[in-house]
């Protein structure tokens, strides 16, 4: 009997915590989603080397941590810059040099040949084993209710929600970001405008690299790091994004949340092992029945 | 003596997957990074049978292909729905799902622990331990595997696929089952990777799932693209390269910590330079058009 109603209070508890888990969870896709979509819409290439510039965010935070003693903070603004200004000149050379290919697949598998190399500079640099960049003991967290919310997660959901929105009005508000909207939809009728689309999608790279970086931190700040840790987190990031279809806010919000919620439900029922794999058949699920994801609107040539 | 022969079995096994990912991906251009799964699915198949029930290869090898054909149908007709990067990015989620079982169905697969002690293969009452035996049947079924792709390269089929790889809707305005074609060569290429597959089970007699992550789909691809997209004889020229280069690098006196890194890097660096290299025929022709 009494095994019965732990049992119960055990499930009251894990309802709370998969939608504590699920909400920090959705704010970190929802920030390497947006960050992915600045590199993709002037591009339209889908950068898999995207991956390394989350995971050089949290080794250059570490970095700077560890070896220069900087404060969290510093670290990580100093993190982000020097990703955004890497990516932004190894990214845009690569873009650039292979301009103009009438085969799209071109740019992804260089990209891939990229993040290859730029992953085992890491390995190389820090070690394949696993380095923590948090500090101090690992507390339980504050409760609430019946489950808990560690200050990660606080800090999680704070920065990913403030830095999303922060872009988004960026997007709707600023000339860049007008500017990056106008190149994503149509670049050569920004050459005829006159904007300058090669410093824009300069800038746009430089943009998502910095945001990459700071969702590495976080991620890294979670659960640890690995040099690997960048690609599992990008393939959420690109699933949020193809989900989301074009760019739309709310289509982006609901993509994290929905793609999330479906990982950490799969975790608390099945297995954290399955997480990949949920989110996957949610992909190609999305892919057969709703190829222009929540927004209803083409974000490339998605079938014939 | 022998590390050559072992050398070269490895070239041939490799040489191999990346051909039947030319099958799938050279002719149509449709680049799919799910080929270590369906290269795995052969070696899973064979190494539980044989390990288990004591199968011989000659039976194993039709039935890891008829598994990987199985396995591949459906994820063909799902994939093939979409296109360019897509398919690429809906490949991967099928390698990866592919490698979640592997590491994940426990009682099926042992998971991470994988599957030690595959038994020697045994033709006709002699086991075939020797490396240059190994040599001999591996490059047998090379030349089998080389064999089909030519032949479909030059079949009906194989001209669809590359006139798929020109013009999609053109191709389909001519009368052609476009979307039979794709998913004949995705389903053909996943069957002739569980050759070398069943091959790799027996070779190196223990398995897991490290062999078939992404990233040796990411490899067996750069050794496609280095070869030339549709170049049959390119792959194994290709996948020599890939192998015997890191291979010399043992001998510069690099660490053997260092050394899977340097490997890496060497062909992420290549497959970026291939297509840099490649690329700039394509710059060439646009240049030649502006002016």
């Amino acid at each position: 009997m009494s095994f019965e109603r732990s049992f119960r209070v055990v499930d009251k508890i894990g309802v709370t915590q998969v939608l504590i888990n699920s909400l920090s969870g959705a704010c970190l896709y929802l920030l390497i989603g947006v960050s992915f979509w600045l590199i993709y819409a002037p591009t339209k290439t889908f950068f898999v080397s995207h991956a390394a510039a989350i995971t050089f965010g949290a080794y250059a935070c570490y970095w700077f941590n560890q070896y220069f003693g900087l404060p969290l903070p510093t670290a990580v603004c100093l993190a982000a810059i020097a990703v955004a200004l890497g990516f932004a000149a190894v990214e845009n050379a690569l873009f650039q040099s292979l301009r103009g290919d009438s085969k799209s697949w071109v740019g992804l598998v260089a990209s891939i040949g990229l993040y290859v190399v730029l992953q085992n500079i890491i390995s190389l640099g820090f070690g394949d084993d696993t380095l923590v960049l948090r500090q101090g003991t690992i507390t339980v967290g504050q409760k609430i209710g019946h489950a808990y919310v560690t200050w990660v997660q606080t800090l999680m959901i704070i920065v990913g929600g403030v830095l999303f929105v922060s872009t988004i009005m960026l997007l709707s508000t600023t000339r860049l970001g007008r500017g990056i909207r106008g190149v994503a939809s149509n670049p050569d009728l920004c050459v005829l405008l006159g904007l300058n689309v090669d410093r824009i999608t300069l800038w746009s790279i430089g943009m998502g690299s910095a945001l990459a970086a700071v969702a590495g931190i976080l991620s890294a700040l979670d659960s640890d790091m690995t040099p690997t840790m960048g690609f599992r987190l990008l393939l959420n990031g690109v699933i949020v994004m193809i989900i989301a279809g074009a760019g739309s806010i709310r289509g982006f919000a609901w993509a994290a949340l929905l793609l999330s919620m479906a990982q950490h439900l799969a975790a608390y029922f099945l297995d954290a092992k399955w997480m990949d794999t949920v989110a996957f058949i949610i992909l190609i699920g999305f892919l057969i029945w709703k190829p222009l994801g929540f927004a209803e609107q083409r974000l490339k040539k998605v079938e014939l | 003596m022998d590390y050559i022969l072992h050398l070269v079995v490895f070239v041939l096994l490799y040489g191999m997957v990346a051909l039947s990912l030319n099958v799938a991906s050279g002719f149509t251009q449709l680049i799919s990074l799910a080929q270590a799964g369906f290269f795995g699915v052969g070696a899973y198949t064979t190494a539980i049978l044989a390990t288990r029930y004591g199968w011989p290869l000659l039976v194993n090898l039709p039935l890891g292909m008829a598994v990987a054909g199985l396995v591949a149908l459906p994820v063909a007709l799902v994939a093939l729905r979409t296109v360019e990067d897509y398919f690429i990015i809906c490949t991967m989620g099928m390698g990866v799902i592919l490698f979640s079982v592997m590491n994940n169905w426990m009682e099926l697969t042992r998971g991470p622990m994988g599957i030690p002690g595959i038994p020697a293969v045994m033709l006709f009452e002699h086991p075939v331990i020797a490396k240059w035996e190994w040599v001999l049947l591996v490059g047998a079924l090379y030349a089998a595997v080389l064999w089909v792709a030519r032949n479909i390269k030059r079949s009906a089929l194989g001209r669809v696929l590359v006139a798929i790889s020109e013009d999609e809707i053109f191709c389909q305005s001519l009368g052609k089952n476009v979307s039979l074609a794709k998913v004949q060569s995705f389903v053909l290429a996943a069957m002739l990777a569980a050759i070398p597959g069943a091959l790799y089970a027996h070779y190196v007699t223990y398995i897991d799932p490290t062999s078939f992550t992404i990233h040796e789909s990411i490899f067996i691809l750069s050794i496609m693209i280095i070869g030339g997209m549709g170049n049959l004889w390119g792959s194994l020229v290709a996948a020599a390269f890939m192998i015997l280069v890191p291979e010399a690098l043992r001998f510069v006196g690099l660490p053997s910590g260092i050394a899977a890194n340097v490997r890496q890097m060497l062909y992420g660096a290549a497959l970026v330079l291939v297509i840099w290299l490649q690329h700039s025929k394509v710059r060439a022709a646009n240049a030649a058009v502006r002016s």
